[in-house]
């Protein structure tokens, strides 16, 4: 087992980085070209509602993105330093004639996040959240 | 270095608005609601995405800017050169109902 982590403050520039990160581990650890994309969608999601949700956006506050890669998964766990979080509502969202008109537009994250990896969960406390992803490398062993 | 993060193309009724940066995200959202302006719009708008190799849900919201726009002025709206990752994810939130591909070659008879 190999661990990468990487730690930044609570701006949402650096986000970046980490999706670059994922981009990189994706690759290393065999992923196909579409699965590293899914990968790299659902990082972003989740550093950015770390960022927005669960340190509220306070740039001292770091947001701890810790990847894990075995033999047959990468596991990806986004730390905040955040008060914890209410419960996170993972359930299917759609672009909606009713939602356009009043200029509801956001919320998509979650969801995307369910649908685009293997397995994911969310932990929170008072002394903050941890949403953990996992893409499984079976395309690899299916070969 | 040019910022700008849209590129305007108009040719009759047609505008292409070529999206320049290549992370339509947080970062880069208010930049690109900023010019989904009514004033904007034109019969038929397309969004080219030839240079876009990231969207996430906040590019997401910022393009439906783009939709609220061209639903106000009556007028239509297409995306073009989505990559086939994008296109599955503008299917899962059912964006391609309200802004469909359109093929480069399909504008030509406008030039």
């Amino acid at each position: 087992m190999e661990r990468v982590l990487v730690n930044i403050p609570s701006n949402p520039i650096f986000e970046r980085v980490v999706r670059a990160s994922a981009d990189e581990l994706g690759h290393a650890i065999g992923l196909p070209p579409d699965r590293v994309e899914d990968l790299k969608l659902a990082v972003s999601e989740a550093v950015n509602n770390a960022i927005a949700h669960g340190n509220q956006r306070e740039a001292a506050k770091l947001v701890e993105v810790i990847f894990v890669l075995d033999a047959d998964k990468l596991e990806v766990c986004i730390r905040d330093e955040g008060t914890g979080v209410g419960p996170v509502d993972f359930s299917p969202r759609f672009v909606e004639e009713q939602n356009l008109d009043s200029g509801m537009h956001r919320g998509f994250g979650m969801y995307l996040i369910s649908a685009l990896v293997d397995e994911y969960d969310v932990s929170t406390s008072q002394q903050g959240t941890v949403m953990t992803l996992r893409l499984y490398r079976k395309e690899i062993s299916n070969e | 270095m040019s910022n700008e993060v849209i590129r305007r193309e108009e040719f009759g009724d047609v505008a292409v608005l070529h999206i320049m940066t290549t992370s339509v995200d947080t970062n880069s959202a208010t930049a690109i609601e900023a010019t989904a302006t009514l004033s904007a719009m034109r019969p038929i708008t397309v969004l080219d995405f030839a240079n876009v190799a990231f969207i996430n849900s906040a590019g997401i919201s910022a393009l439906l800017k783009f939709v609220v726009s061209a639903r106000k002025t009556g007028h239509k709206l297409f995306a073009m050169n989505v990559s086939p990752h994008h296109q599955k994810i503008f299917k899962m939130v059912e964006m391609s109902r309200f802004m469909p591909t359109i093929e480069e070659r399909d504008l030509a008879s406008y030039r």
